[in-house]
């Protein structure tokens, strides 16, 4: 009158190896769920009901005890119905106890007796890789991500206790070729003139430095940033399979095969601070800065976001990583991501000077929007207008998204080689190792510091941008023009400091 | 009333009662002495038939006590106070129809006795317009010439940070700021440093008793002191709607010379100043075209040479790129035929020698319109 049978839960972006256990004993018949389920868990009594029923099989009316042991941690979601419905046919010795050993159950039942897809999929197998793992049909590509001992995809229950009781053979499994852009990044050559803004996305792709766009509505500052993965190297199988793990946790259609395309995510600007850094109360949903892990995480009218979700950010972008506590639990996701915002460089959008129509209050007042921590943390801050006549006659279409991935790729393998991560990680005291400067380009920054221009972080930012575009020029040394050109490709945002500089 | 107050702390007491408008001042004040005139006005025995009823029953209900304090208020932040009865009121405003019938004012008026020129200009001026003004300010001062502004944001401040750079050089012209609030209230507050520097080198001057807040109506009545007091008017950077283009009429009323320095046409701060120039103002593209108008002698050598490093060859075709407009590296880029990291390296040499300067993306070059 008892069974046990293995499946798995979620949180965050892990899972964990679950047992369920039942015991069908004397009493009033009921059907009781125990082991701190959550609403949809606990509704799972009457699905597995129903399915068992319309399956033909039979249903124990006697009291039904369900245990998710361990019985301390709050469980969420549909995968275990699975599960419960084999542990209650073990129970009643329709299937044989060693007939279910090597297995563990993930799906949510429909009451049809049909098996249903569920978000997680991949973490979830992961924790039970162990096993020969039965997944409904549409999680077969996503479960395969996680390479369990052996995947069995079965559609319907009825057909699982066949198979289990050896009556019919498991369904061949089709094995998913792993594809290489699932997504399709529009190309960089559709971006006619902008040179200054292109050459900062290529630097951006190249060092991993976060970039701030700014400039006037219809400059083109999403059109830039979409193109961003595109020119990004590919992920490595880590970067990917932790990706991926994230995309499922998060019920995100994953297209099913790993994908190695770097992800770009763009939250709307009335996001909240969960859907930005995940959480939630029963299991934790991965957030957006998670999923744009190993990728871009786009920010467009980066002012219009609540300060406390911008606030939010500025852990991940430090550490890499998401750290989440709640009451019973605390986890860590990951959060590497590649931070590009946009914005307008004032309310009416015009900063030229002369044309300017906002008054100091509503600068001011818009400025304020942005804390200065976070403004720091952005290496690359352009400025994007929209291009001139002569632009878009003379400059026509820019360098292709493939000619300057390549260029990319190349430096980004330059910065890899020397020192083993992107430019834009380099630690303070890695700077003088890997990117020593000329004396004139410390001078010229000594100058910057002492104007008040330029901040501490500020300076340790420029030396990272200044090693990556030595780095695409090929330069073993960083000098002045490097420098000078990375001040440059960090200056939209500085005010205008009253006209001191002249004699 | 004690018999140790002023008769000026008279005058201050009327410039402070209610409802209190620079036309009742003025007719207060031309009735005899102010002491005089505050006993009329608290026994409600001023008759005169523009001023209501309400007017004066407002009046006569005011403090009695109200002299006193502005005795003390006024020696507290070291404001004098002067009448047209004083013989220290300027004479230069005298004359003027519209004249405010009390100054406060915290400094030396001997800075009226020197020729005075006023620049003036809109509060959201370009980079460009500012240094204009800032070098303008200096130049005069360097001259002897007084410069008046009225210490507002923009092309205002710029015009006395010149006068404060010459004047630590040593020159003498003298700073003179008429501003629209009390003496004691700084507006905008930014300025506060700038503000008691003028009323220790120069004369800080407003008609407004202390205390009064820097109301939007106050602004233009500001103006027509301020082009009352000047001999030239010189028009940095205005829009055509902007408040300098009060302080152009004003002056205009008075026969003071109004000069407008030229600006690109695709400007908002420059539709003003090119306004100006189509009515037929002369324009200043030099301190000589300001000294002109002052009828001062423009042969001598003044020396006014840049120290700046001379910039060659792409930071010069930057340079000329970059006069009168402000530009994007990439139309520069495209203008020039060059790479924008070229055009951005040449950039930051100009930036580091004080040519140019840049307010998010846009550059701006820093030169006096003659030197292009």
């Amino acid at each position: 009158m008892y069974a046990a049978v293995k499946t798995a839960a979620l949180l965050g972006a892990q899972g964990h190896p679950l047992v369920v256990e039942v015991h069908v004993g004397v009493g009033i018949p009921g059907f009781t769920v125990v082991g701190l389920p959550d609403e949809s868990c606990r509704e799972s009594r009457d699905r597995v009901r129903a399915a068992l029923l319309s399956s033909e099989l039979p249903w124990p009316n006697r009291r039904i005890t369900v245990n998710l042991a361990g019985a301390g941690e709050r469980k969420g979601g549909a995968a275990a119905d699975l599960a419960i419905a084999v542990a209650l046919l073990v129970a009643q010795d329709v299937l044989s106890q060693e007939s279910t050993e090597a297995h563990a159950f993930l799906a949510e039942l429909g009451l049809d007796g049909s098996l249903r897809t569920v978000a997680g999929a991949a973490p979830m197998v992961s924790a039970v890789a162990m096993h020969d793992v039965v997944v409904s049909p549409g999680n077969h590509a996503e479960a395969l991500i996680a390479s369990p001992r052996q995947l069995r995809a079965v559609d319907t229950l009825a057909h699982l206790v066949r198979c289990l009781r050896g009556d019919d053979a498991w369904p061949s499994v089709i094995q998913v070729e792993e594809q290489e852009d699932v997504y399709v990044v529009a190309d960089l050559a559709e971006v006619s003139g902008q040179a200054w803004a292109r050459h900062a996305l290529e630097v951006s792709a190249t060092g991993m430095h976060h970039l701030l766009l700014v400039g006037p509505p219809g400059a083109g500052k999403s059109m830039l940033a979409r193109r961003l993965p595109g020119i990004l190297p590919a992920l490595t199988h880590e970067d990917a399979l932790a990706s991926a793990m994230v995309h499922s946790a998060a019920g995100v259609e994953s297209a099913g095969a790993l994908r190695t395309s770097p992800p770009f995510r763009s939250p709307h600007h009335s996001a909240s601070m969960v859907a930005m850094v995940g959480g939630g109360s029963s299991y934790m949903r991965p957030g957006e800065v998670s999923l744009a892990s190993g990728g871009v995480l786009f920010l467009d009218e980066m002012g219009e976001f609540a300060p406390t979700v911008l606030d939010a950010l500025r852990q991940p972008l430090e550490e890499g990583v998401i750290r989440l506590s709640r009451a019973r639990h605390s986890l860590t996701m990951p959060a590497k991501f590649l931070l590009v915002g946009a914005s307008n460089p004032c309310p009416c959008g015009d900063i030229r000077p002369g044309m300017c129509r906002c008054t100091d209050s509503d600068h001011r007042r818009y400025q304020r929007r942005f804390s200065g921590p976070l403004i720091d943390r952005f290496d690359l801050c352009v400025h994007v207008d929209r291009p001139s006549a002569d632009a878009l006659v003379h400059a026509g279409g820019g360098e292709s998204t493939a000619l300057v991935a390549a260029r990319v790729l190349a430096a980004r393998k330059r910065a890899v080689d020397r020192q083993g991560c992107p430019n834009a990680l380099l630690l303070h005291d890695q700077l003088d190792i890997f990117a020593a400067i000329t004396t004139q380009a410390r001078a010229l920054l000594h100058a910057e510091l002492e104007k008040g221009i330029l901040t501490g972080r500020g300076y340790h930012r420029i030396r990272r941008v200044a090693r990556t575009l030595a780095d695409l020029a090929n330069d073993t040394d960083v000098d002045r023009d490097h420098v000078d050109i990375a001040l440059r490709m960090r200056s939209a945002l500085v005010r205008p400091h009253e006209a001191g500089s002249y004699r | 009333m004690t018999s140790d107050t002023p008769e000026w702390a008279y005058a201050a007491a009327l410039a402070s009662l209610p409802l209190q408008t620079h036309r009742r001042l003025r007719l207060l004040i031309t009735r005899g002495s102010p002491s005089d005139v505050w006993d009329k006005v608290l026994h409600h025995k001023i008759v005169a038939p523009s001023l209501e009823p309400h007017v004066l029953q407002a009046w006569s209900t005011a403090s009695s006590c109200l002299p006193r304090q502005m005795h003390e208020r006024c020696l507290t932040i070291e404001t004098q106070v002067v009448s047209l009865h004083d013989a220290a009121y300027p004479n230069v405003l005298r004359a003027d129809p519209d004249a405010p019938a009390v100054l406060f004012v915290r400094g030396n008026l001997e800075a009226l006795e020197q020729r005075r020129v006023a620049i003036i200009g809109t509060r959201k001026a370009t980079q460009a317009g500012r240094h204009f003004a800032a070098s303008l300010g200096q130049q005069l001062s360097t001259l002897g010439v007084a410069v008046v502004s009225g210490l507002a944001r923009g092309i205002d401040v710029h015009a006395h940070r010149g006068v404060e750079r010459a004047s630590n050089d040593g020159a003498t012209g003298k700073a003179i700021a008429v501003v629209a609030s009390g003496l004691d209230v700084v507006y905008p507050r930014e300025h506060v440093q700038l503000w008691n520097w003028v009323a220790s080198h120069g004369a800080l001057i407003s008609e407004s008793p202390p205390g009064t807040s820097p109301e939007a109506f106050r602004f233009p009545l500001r103006n027509r002191i301020l082009a009352g007091i000047s001999e030239v008017v010189v028009v940095v950077e205005s829009t055509e709607a902007g408040g300098s283009m009060i302080t152009v009429r004003e002056a205009e009323k008075r026969g003071v010379t109004v000069l407008a320095v030229p600006g690109s046409p695709t400007l908002h701060t420059s539709q003003g100043t090119n306004a100006l120039l189509r009515d037929g103002c002369a324009p200043v593209t030099h301190v000589d075209d300001v000294l002109v108008a002052l009828g001062l002698d423009t042969s001598r050598q003044h020396g006014f040479v840049d120290q700046r490093v001379t910039p060659m060859g792409l930071c010069a075709d930057v340079l000329s790129q970059l006069v009168g407009e402000p530009r994007t590296i990439d139309w520069l880029a495209i203008c020039l035929g060059e790479s924008v990291f070229a055009v951005a390296v040449a950039l930051g040499r100009l930036e580091q020698s004080g040519w140019v300067t840049q307010t998010s993306g846009w550059w701006e070059a820093l030169v006096a319109y003659s030197q292009s």
